[in-house]
Order: C-alpha cells, then structure tokens, then sequence
C-alpha cells in the first residue's frame, strides 16, 4: 500500500483510519501537535495547536478551532468520536494512547515569551480531566520539531533539521 | 579552508555581490526618510517597467480576489501599500539570494525568505509597541534584511550544522552567532550589515542586521533594533526559521525597557502575524 502524506498546517487537525496514510505537521516552533492513537480502531488523530487560550480571538476560534487548546482538543476528540464509533469521550479514553511534542522556547526566555510552556499546560489541564494524559513526550528545547505519524503503524517520528530523526 | 580562509572568501564574496536594482535601493532607502508619502513610491517604481509589471501582477494575484482588475500603477501601489512594494522589489532584485537553499544550515530553498518575510510582517506590527517612536515600514524593511548574511555564509558553514547544533547543547557555545564566528571569523549579523554597505543602503538597515541578536549593543535605533529582535524571535518561535539555527539564539530581556510587550499582547501579535502571513504567503513565497 502506497504512504499517503495528510498535511496538519498551523491551528488545523486530521482524523484518519486509512492504513495506508500518514499525517505530518511541519515546524511546530512553540506550537504543540497532540496526536491521538487510537488502537482498538486503528485510527490515529494529529492537532497542531498555536495558542492556549481561544478568550484573545473568538473570531478565528469559531473558524479555526484547533487553533487554541481549548477549543481545538473538543473540536478534534469529537471527529475521533465519530470516526471510531466510540460517541462520547468516555469511551474514547479506553485504548488511547496520546502523545505530544513540539512547544520550544528560545534561550534565556522569560514569561512573557515561553509560549511553548504555556501551550503544554494549557494542553495537559484539558487531557488530564479526560483521562487523556500523554504517555509520551517531546517538548521545550531550543528547536523546531517536524512531526510524522504513520496511521497503521501507529509510530510517531520526530525531526528537525541538524538533529536528525528519533521515534517518541 | 581554516577560519582566516574562510573570511577572507566570504569578505571577497561580499565584495563581489551585484548591486541592486537602482529601483530597489531607492525603495529600501525611502523607508528611512522621515517625510515620504505613495506618490514617492509610485515614482521610483513608474522607471522601472519590469518593477511596474511585477507590482501589477501582485496587485492582481489569485490571493487578493479581487473583483476587478488593476490597470494603473497609482492605483495598484495604494492598493499594496508601502510594504508590499518594498517586498515585490526586493524579491525581484535579490530574490536568487534570499529564497536560496542555505546548505549551511540545514535549510531548504525558500526558508530563508519565508523567515525573513514573517519578521517583516512582526516587526510591522511591533512596531506601535515601542516606548519610543518605531516607524513601521522601515521596521518591515529591516524584517526583510535582517538575516541576509545568513545568504552569503552559508556556503562557508558546509556540513556544520548538526555539529554546531550540538556544541551549543553542551554549553561550548553561547548562540549560533558565537559558532559561526568561531568558524568563519564573521558571523552573519556582521556579514548582513557589510552586505548593506555594499548595496549602501541607509544606515538603520545596516545596522539592524548587525544588532538583530544583540540589539543592547547598538548606540542608536535601539527601539527598532528591539522592534527587529523580537521580530525575529516570534517568526522562529512560530515555526519559520532558517533550519538549524532556529531558536538557537538569545532572548535579550532587557525588551521590556524598549516596548510595551505583556502576555496578551504578545499572544495577539502571534495571532496577527499568522494571519498576515496567511494571506501573503501564496503571493511571495
């Protein structure tokens, strides 16, 4: 079966249960991709989340929920729902695994500029409730992750340029 | 080559380096003149026909959807405004440098002009944040140059990137600046701005490429050299670096004495600049 690349761009998500596909989000920078495996169906869920808080922008949160945290971990847990056949997220939790990476910072950040730290948080206080902490991750640090993950392997890779490629 | 080597060729490439367009010098130069309005603009791009066809097939492009077409150049410059004129020439006149594949730091074609069009856009709108007044075009135009060394020594840094990468993670160096300069006696803060001169362009553009990392260091301009220095930072924090090198520098925090920047400011100005970025990137990029 040939590979099919799905591309998650800034603030967009992918669902998928087609085996022969595979989801990639570039250059993640402070943003976070949350991906979401699902293996009682084989389906496999990939965020790429820009900011915690939707409060700055309800505009661009109704058009682009994934864009924040809060409003694009609902808006892709629902589509997972529905393609898993599982309905509400109770169900969802049993036999999923999460993963997240991405979130850099740049050195000697302060506060105000830690905007990767701030998306994790963000993130996991919205997982933790759900019973959806990630198992895995790959975060903060100086670098821009680029993120693959295969749908019927159910492998995450991560790569960033002058590091090379490792599996979370 | 050893590290004199290395700078004697990257200070004979700068010495080599076509001039710009005189349209495009002139553009990049009016962003520093205090008193210019469209009609000076409009001027300096009516001698340039290639400048004037570029602008209209700008103007006209897919993205801007626009309903009718433009046929006046007056028109299509006040449509553009200042900036994208700015962007349309220098692509035109430099574009085989700034859209070049940077082997040196493990950057593909284009990155290095993605990432230069995305601090443009930050500085732009940094730029009313300053505690002392920033103007927003010549900080576009900075944005637009700021890494232009990056260009021209590249081609010196060869395989290194991975190597640099990791001595910086174990604390042999302080940035990526200090490791290009331990290589190549120069680094490309210090090449973008003798590229400048080269092109001689306006001093605040020069030396915005010399003090984008540490702009606490420059004697004048500090509020546009800060203006640029976060610039850079959100456009590599967003995700749009130059390869290897992205992140790999230092936040000067000493910003908050120069602009007016909290959280939520900063997360709108994030927010604003995707959204810029968004709609010019199909254009430019």
């Amino acid at each position: 079966m040939t590979s099919n690349n799905k591309v998650v761009g800034v603030g967009e998500f992918a669902v998928s249960a087609n085996q022969g596909e595979r989801i990639k989000t570039f250059a993640l920078g402070s943003c976070v991709a949350v991906i979401f495996l699902h293996k009682p169906s084989r389906s496999v869920g990939l965020i790429h989340v820009a900011l915690p808080d939707s409060r700055i922008s309800p505009d661009i949160a109704a058009k682009r929920p994934g864009y924040f945290a809060d409003t694009g971990i609902p808006a892709i847990l629902k589509e997972m729902a529905v393609l898993t056949g599982t309905g509400t997220s109770n169900g969802l939790a049993r036999g999923m695994v999460v993963k997240m990476a991405g979130g850099a910072n740049v050195m000697d950040t302060n506060n105000t500029f830690n905007i990767g730290k701030r998306n994790i948080l963000a993130l996991k206080k919205i997982l933790w409730p759900l019973g959806m902490g990630p198992a895995a991750e790959d975060v903060g640090g100086g670098f821009s992750r680029t993120v693959t993950v295969g749908v019927a392997s159910g492998r995450v890779f991560i790569s960033c340029a002058g590091k090379g490629e490792w599996e979370l | 080559m050893n590290r004199q080597e290395n700078e004697r060729a990257v200070a004979r490439q700068i010495a080599e380096l076509p001039l710009l367009s005189s349209s495009a010098s002139q553009l990049l130069a009016l962003g520093a003149a205090a008193d210019h309005g469209l009609a000076d603009i409009v001027r300096i791009v009516k001698h340039d026909a290639i400048l004037t066809s570029r602008v209209l097939k700008v103007v006209n492009s897919a993205a801007y959807a626009r309903a009718v077409e433009i046929h006046a150049i007056e028109h299509a410059v006040s449509l553009l405004g200042e900036d994208m004129v700015v962007t349309t020439a220098l692509r035109e006149a430099a574009g085989l440098l700034l859209a070049k594949r940077l082997t040196g730091y493990a950057a593909e074609a284009g990155e290095l002009w993605r990432h230069s069009l995305k601090t443009a856009l930050a500085a732009k709108l940094l730029a009313p944040k300053a505690r002392s007044p920033v103007n927003g075009e010549l900080a576009f135009t900075c944005g637009l140059l700021h890494d232009l060394g990056k260009a021209v020594i590249s081609d010196y840094l060869e395989q290194t990137a991975g190597k640099i990468r990791q001595a910086i993670e174990q604390g042999r160096f302080p940035d990526y600046l200090a490791a290009e300069r331990a290589i190549l006696g120069i680094d490309h803060a210090e090449a973008g701005h003798k590229i400048c001169r080269r092109w001689q362009l306006p001093a605040p553009l020069a030396e915005s490429c010399r003090h984008h990392h540490q702009p606490a260091a420059a004697e004048r301009w500090q509020g546009l050299l800060y203006v640029v220095h976060l610039a850079d930072i959100i456009a590599m924090l967003s995700g749009i670096g130059t390869g290897a090198d992205t992140l790999q520098y230092r936040l000067d925090r000493d910003y908050e004495r120069h602009l007016e920047l909290d959280e939520a400011g900063l997360n709108s100005t994030m927010l604003a600049v995707e959204r810029e970025f968004a709609q010019v990137e199909d254009i430019f990029c």
